[in-house]
């Protein structure tokens, strides 16, 4: 993947997330069930975004440490 | 023997610990103020990911999480959500102040910007407004640690005098150390933390409730109102939209503002290690999953604390655990208060001799050394009597502190990305936008929609900044080159270590670029 489209989806993922875990986005998951791993809907929700973050993150950084090994 | 005092050895233990490896650390380290403040750059990924982790996660998260997710439920939601966002811009911007901090000798985080904004006022405003958000941060770090000592054991040892000894040993080995003192404690108090949080996190519901699912099986059935966001307010009522959403907003943006993580960032050995911390950070994050899990677990408990902020300890000793389990739990809360007040503590001493004082007085690296030291001691002992008072709030106290902060965010990143941003447009935005969160603190039945006066105030220092600055004659490119270019400063001739640069990198304040504030404005 390209430096630049890793950088535009890792910068939309944190868009979205910023809109989905506050008003507006969050509304609509903002109830109790069903139940993730035992916790409630939404709190899962929010920690499901975290999580992605992390993987994006780190998708991230693969790409751009093999552009800064090109350079 | 009665169990208070056997926890009370434990957590002495403990902080013996703590404070030998504080002062080992020390003894590694360069005896100068880059060494002192930037720990000689020589922070590797163990323990850079620890220092950030350990320093964002405090008291606060430790004691004021658990007490939201009991008292206001779903509210708590917000701690968890704002702090990878709020990190990842760091991948980049991180190493850019990092070389930058190689290059000019910067140390603080005013530094950097009166390296490109010259004006003292600027770097005055900039350490009056971290001491002020700072000194409610240290005060909840305090608090938080008094909190948990009194409260396991059964009082014997009160709040005032837990959190003097906690702090106490703070002291000594940031007054000893420096920031390598803070960066090994905040790697041992770090892992502590974690396994900590985890075992009870899982243990608690597991043995009151059969599991966590059941748990929230049950709170579903009888206090629904606390899973749904966003959650309850302080009064119990259902907290509106606009509050939750501009404070994880607020948040976000003010994280990597706060001085402490900032000049962290002057701290890091190379760019990688920067940027590996900030991909590992929502791992700290999810850490947050079971210190709820445990607030959680006292909402259908019978018996109540004396106040929310009291859950975590409150819970551990209800529910029966060994003396060694309270002990280890005490301890590990009190790293997560203790870990974030020694960088904090060090970082306030840092940024007011280096940047309040700094550009008005040459002092010697000798003398400034001395000087941070005996400020650590003061706000030290200005937070610990504002820590006695019984009326403060730890989570209040923390989210007034973010509306001041979060002003720093315009003035960097149109510091390091933006040109044509002009050092009046700098000084007047963050003038207007601290402004403006002010009067919103002070007025909050004026706010629309319950917004964070931290927002407020950025909607009104962005456009005063680029406004002021457009209209202001642009830097002179010779100011811009010599800021970012790759090539070292004459300030900082290759080969010198950053220590011998700082003697020399003030200067630019009043250097050819003008004296004082507004110099482009007045040409």
């Amino acid at each position: 993947m390209s430096l630049r489209a890793a950088r535009i989806l890792t910068g939309t993922y944190l868009v979205l997330m910023v809109i989905f875990v506050t008003w507006p986005g969050m509304v609509p998951f903002a109830r109790i069930r069903p139940l993730i791993l035992g916790l409630p809907f939404s709190f899962a929700w929010v920690a499901g975004w975290v999580l992605g973050a992390l993987f994006v993150l780190v998708a991230l950084d693969r790409v751009e440490s093999r552009h800064r090994e090109d350079d | 023997m009665e169990r208070w005092i056997l926890v009370s050895i434990i957590i002495g233990v403990y902080l013996a610990v703590t404070l030998t490896i504080g002062l080992l650390a020390g003894r590694r380290q360069s005896h100068s103020v880059a060494g002192y403040v930037a720990g000689d750059r020589s922070f590797g990924l163990l323990v850079m990911y620890f220092v950030t982790g350990a320093s964002v996660f405090s008291a606060f998260a430790f004691l004021g999480g658990p007490g939201w997710a009991y008292s206001r439920g779903a509210a708590a939601f917000y701690i968890l959500a704002y702090g990878a966002v709020g990190m990842a811009p760091f991948y980049w911007i991180g190493p850019r102040i990092s070389s930058l901090g190689r290059r000019h000798g910067y140390v603080t985080q005013a530094q950097l910007l009166v390296g490109r904004f010259p004006s003292r006022s600027l770097s005055t405003l900039i350490a009056l407004l971290s001491l002020i958000a700072f000194v409610p941060y240290i005060t909840l770090q305090m608090r938080g640690a008094g909190i948990v000592i009194e409260t396991v054991t059964d009082g014997n040892i009160p709040l005032w005098l837990g959190a003097l000894v906690a702090y106490g040993i703070v002291i000594v080995y940031v007054l000893g150390a420096g920031v390598m003192a803070v960066g090994w404690t905040n790697t041992f108090q770090g892992i502590f933390m974690v396994v900590i949080a985890w075992t009870l996190g899982l243990y608690l519901p597991t043995k009151m409730y059969g599991g966590v699912g059941a748990m929230f099986e049950r709170i579903a059935e009888f206090r629904p109102e606390l899973l749904i966001p966003p959650g309850l307010d302080a009064s119990g009522e259902p907290w509106s939209w606009g509050a939750y959403s501009s404070l994880i907003l607020v948040s976000m943006v003010g994280l990597m503002m706060w001085p402490h993580l900032f000049m962290k960032a002057f701290a890091a050995k190379d760019d990688d290690t920067m940027r590996r911390t900030v991909i590992l950070f929502p791992t700290f994050q999810l850490f947050l999953v079971p210190v709820f899990l445990i607030g959680f677990a006292g909402v259908l408990f019978p018996q109540s604390p004396p106040a929310p902020d009291f859950i975590l300890p409150f819970m551990v000793l209800e529910t029966g655990l060994p003396p060694l389990v309270v002990g280890l739990f005490c301890a590990g809360a009190l790293s997560a208060s203790m870990s974030t007040g020694d960088a904090l503590l060090h970082a306030a001493a840092s940024v007011v001799v280096e940047d309040g004082i700094g550009p008005y007085k040459k002092l010697t690296d000798h003398q400034q050394r001395l000087l941070m030291r005996a400020l650590v001691l003061l706000v030290g002992a200005a937070a610990y009597v504002a820590a006695l008072d019984p009326d403060s709030s730890l989570v209040l106290l923390l989210a007034t502190a973010y509306g001041i902060i979060s002003q720093f965010a315009p003035t960097v990143v149109a510091g390091l990305y933006w040109k044509r941003a002009t050092t009046a447009g700098a000084l007047w935005g963050l003038v207007a936008g601290a402004v403006t969160a002010v009067f919103f603190w002070a007025n909050p039945e004026l706010k629309p929609f319950q917004i964070h006066e931290g927002i407020l105030g950025l909607l009104v220092h962005v456009p005063v900044l680029v406004a002021v600055s457009l209209a202001t004659p642009r830097q002179p490119d010779r100011h811009l080159t010599r800021f970012f270019s790759r090539a070292p400063s004459e300030a900082t001739p290759p080969g010198s270590t950053p220590a011998d640069a700082e003697g020399t990198a003030p200067p630019e304040v009043d250097g050819d670029t003008g004296p004082g504030s507004l110099p482009h404005a007045a040409r």
